[in-house]
């Protein structure tokens, strides 16, 4: 208790005489950990990171002007947006699936990009909104789980996993970060999901989407979704939708990257080029179709005169 | 017979002015026109007036055309550099050109060059610089060897050497160390070449080759492209794709050769051709 | 619509920092090497700056570093990278490996999340287990491993013909056969130059000079082909193996 006192004390010696020697330091404020590995991400010890500011009176309309492409779409510093993933709770597990798709503004950054966070053998986060918030802020996480594990010799619930998240990116409501996230895993309470964004909301659910094309896959999702789904038909509802969306949605596409979190912790099922769902389907796994999902493939050489064998028998 | 319900101007159309300037003011920009970023020079020598350009155009920073021609032609004896909206500058020296042919036909004598001058200024004022054409006219009529440049909005200069285009003030630093009065053909030639050559070599806006145009009392030479100091190296692979590369979805041959059966109505009768 | 709330707000003009300073940047991936290149213009509206302005640093025998964007800042965060690796070598008697150099960087960049580096780097070099590695990083450092990545002003001319030449996007290959997985460095050399000498044709911020990096990873088999070529030179600085080598070509300067 007494290091917490001292941290957050403002009159006490040590703390003032920390104050004189920062003032006496440079701009970044090295401490002697920077100088072996401690550096980075390993000074947990002395709370969360420092960041620059700018020196001017409003700092986030600031970040505003150079980054945000709404406001100015000639702006210089381009944030990576667009996106589609989704997460559902089943009777097995939890199923994760997220399409690869960067873009800035009209044009494509990135194709591959992994929107799975794995914090740790147990739990995955999402990316939506700023790529590199999710990325170093659910790092950051899984540093925390892990002290959480050395504390208290059991592993953290999704739960206060979330929360933690949630507090953090709730102290920089305003300053302008950008993430909607869903943090996934299995606990003593079974498999669960909670969606957390950089406004600070945090929703425990059955089933979400985030991104431009979550609609979309809302769409197929909604219509595919029941408690009872086997694993393998959990997981092609996960590809379906996110195929919806990388089809319909310009801002998703390219690949989709699907994951099971089981009981034992997750596990990555794999990568599908969503062309190639389209036109031949996911291969030979567990719960395809066998043929593409397109719909031109869907009802080739059908019409109202020779329907499909699944409408005819309807 | 009905009229229009509104008024029609004639010229150009300002109706969606206002439109666009709100999109703008939303952030939506408008569709960027080609622009002769361009250095563009003239100047007086012994015999006439020579013209110079560069050949490069650009979008943005994306270099439109690598081997564009920027010197115009207005009568025989008159050319027209042209710097700015590659559009504006091309029909306004296109239209000047024709009332220039059509004034000579009606006076009977060859056109002086203050007369395109004063046609140039009159057109680019009406339109308060929304035609964005900036000039360097210059050519050689019966009052001697003359050279103007004219600005947007219409404002007008006549100087013994003129620079004009983003590289203007690369190409003036040569003629303001290089020119003298009464040069020799070649030594003038020699100097617009420098004078677009650091407008090409420093001003990213201009690039490529060289144009010149020689202009004196009875002979016009165009030297397109008198010099390439930009030609591109060969490149290190050469790109072919065997055939089949490209992924099809559905293969369809269809008969482009219609056959036709002609059946002659009445008699047959040959066509009277008289 | 989030644009429209924004657009009412009053917005900070004084203090702008940033400005463009053009040129472009790549890097590719191959199996036992990495080449990491960038022109040398350095320009700021339609001037130049300088016609040789390196934009592709050394860090260690492993790692090269691309930065474009904002020059200033460009040429401050490679000083301060350099600095920390420095320390490390210092405090722990050897080079720091590229994926601790990658996620180094990461902190780096996110530190000024609320007051960014407007860079985009690219980082090549061997990897631990020999093989090579391209990471590219957005300028608050989200990042990513990949076998190649163009960025800069000409990224969007650069990108489509590597995706097409080195992933083999939109070719089908011959009934029977399969592309290749990683190209030699043979042939990874002409694509880089060819980029840069067609960007140049088509970008006016692309130009004058071509700084080629090349990494090779311990008995890289690319070693043979590489010391033939005209112009290279090598700028290794230990014995542990990697080697890199600078190969240098002159652009258009129009």
């Amino acid at each position: 208790m007494n290091t917490f006192l001292e941290r957050y004390s403002s009159t006490n010696a040590v703390s003032q005489l920390k104050r004189a020697q920062r003032l006496a330091e440079e701009e970044d404020e090295f401490t002697d950990s920077a100088w072996g590995s401690q550096a980075g991400y390993g000074q947990l010890m002395n709370g969360p990171p420092s960041f620059t500011v700018p020196n001017v009176p409003d700092p986030s309309s600031f970040l505003r002007l150079h980054t945000d492409d709404h406001a100015d779409p000639n702006c210089r510093i381009k944030i990576q947006h667009g996106t589609t993933t989704l997460a559902f709770r089943f009777q097995g597990g939890v199923i994760v699936a997220v399409d690869s798709r960067a873009t800035a503004g009209s044009y494509i950054a990135s194709g591959t990009v992994k929107k799975v966070i794995e914090i740790n053998p147990y739990l995955l986060g999402t990316m939506a909104g700023g790529a590199a918030d999710c990325q170093y802020w659910e790092t950051y996480l899984g540093m925390h789980c892990r002290l959480h594990e050395l504390r208290n010799r059991e592993r953290i619930s999704v739960s206060a996993a979330s929360k933690y998240l949630s507090n953090l990116v709730y102290s920089y409501k305003g300053m302008g970060l950008s993430m909607g996230t869903m943090i996934c895993g299995w606990d003593k309470t079974g498999p669960a999901i909670f969606y957390v964004d950089s406004d600070g909301t945090r929703l425990k659910g059955d089933l979400f989407s985030v991104g431009s094309g979550s609609t979309f896959a809302y769409g197929v999702l909604d219509q595919g979704y029941r408690w009872d789904l086997t694993d393998a038909e959990a997981q092609e509802l996960g590809r379906r939708s996110i195929y919806a969306a990388g089809h319909r949605d310009a801002f998703s596409g390219n690949t989709c990257n699907l994951y099971h979190v089981k009981e034992n912790g997750w596990e990555f099922i794999a990568n599908y080029d969503i062309s190639k769902l389209h036109y031949d389907g996911p291969g030979d796994v567990a719960g395809s179709p066998g043929h593409g999902y397109g719909y031109g493939i869907r009802v080739q050489g059908r019409s109202s005169a020779n329907p499909p064998e699944a409408t005819a028998a309807a | 017979m009905a009229t229009a319900p509104v008024h029609q101007p004639s010229g150009f159309s300002f109706e969606n002015k206002l439109r666009n300037d709100f999109l703008v003011e939303k952030g939506i920009p408008l569709p960027k026109a080609t622009s002769t970023g361009t250095t563009i020079v003239g100047c007086l020598f012994k015999d006439g007036i020579i013209l110079g350009a560069d050949t490069r155009a650009t979008e943005g920073p994306i270099v439109a055309d690598k081997n564009c021609e920027k010197i115009h032609y207005i009568t025989e004896s008159i050319r027209c550099c042209g710097a700015g909206t590659a559009a504006d500058t091309e029909f306004t020296t296109a239209l000047i050109s024709s009332n220039m042919e059509l004034h000579g036909l009606e006076t009977g004598r060859k056109p002086r060059v203050v007369t395109a001058m004063t046609m140039l200024k009159q057109y680019l004022y009406r339109y308060q610089g929304h035609v964005g054409a900036a000039l360097v006219l210059g050519g050689v009529d019966a009052t001697g060897p003359q050279l103007f440049t004219i600005h947007p909005h219409g404002s007008t200069d006549k100087l013994p050497y003129v620079t004009m285009g983003s590289g203007s003030l690369a190409a003036m630093a040569v003629f303001e160390s290089g020119w003298k009065a009464n040069m020799e053909r070649e030594d003038a030639l020699n100097l617009v070449k420098a004078a677009i050559a650091a407008g090409i070599f420093n001003d990213l806006g201009s690039g490529s080759n060289i144009d010149a145009c020689i202009i004196t009392a009875n002979h016009t030479e165009m030297l397109r492209n008198v010099e390439m100091p930009n030609q591109r190296v060969q490149k290190e692979r050469d790109y072919k794709f065997r055939r089949g590369t490209t992924a099809w979805k559905k293969e369809e041959v269809r008969k482009l050769v219609v056959d036709e059966q002609v059946t002659l109505l009445g008699g047959g009768d040959e066509m009277d051709v008289s | 619509m989030p644009g429209m709330v924004s657009m009412t707000q009053p917005i900070q003009q004084s203090f702008n920092p940033y400005t463009e300073n053009g040129g472009t940047i790549l890097a590719i991936a191959g199996a036992d090497f990495t080449v990491i290149a960038g022109d040398t213009r350095q320009s700021e509206g339609y001037s130049i700056q300088t016609r040789y302005a390196p934009k592709v640093f050394r860090l260690t025998d492993k790692a090269v570093l691309a930065v474009n964007g904002f020059a200033a800042d460009g040429n401050m965060f490679v000083k301060k990278v350099r600095q920390r690796l420095e320390w490390y070598r210092h405090a722990h008697a050897k080079d720091m490996p590229i994926r601790a150099i990658a996620r180094l960087i990461q902190t780096m960049l996110y530190a000024r999340r609320f007051f960014p580096y407007y860079v985009y780097n690219i980082l090549g070099g061997i990897e631990e287990d020999g093989t090579g590695a391209v990471y590219s990083f957005d300028p608050v450092g989200s990042y990513e491993r990949e076998a190649c990545r163009a960025a800069g002003a000409a990224q969007s001319l650069v990108q489509p013909f590597l995706d097409n030449q080195i992933y083999f996007k939109n070719q089908t290959p011959a009934a029977g056969t399969a592309f290749p997985k990683h190209l030699p460095l043979s042939t990874v050399l002409p694509l880089v130059i060819d980029s840069f000498t067609s960007a140049t044709e088509r970008h006016i911020e692309v130009g004058d000079g071509l700084e080629i990096y090349v990494v090779l990873a311990r008995n890289s088999t690319a070693l043979a082909g590489l010391q033939s070529l005209r112009g290279v030179q090598e700028v290794t600085g230990t014995n542990d193996g990697e080697r890199v080598f600078v190969i240098r070509r002159d652009l258009k300067k129009d």
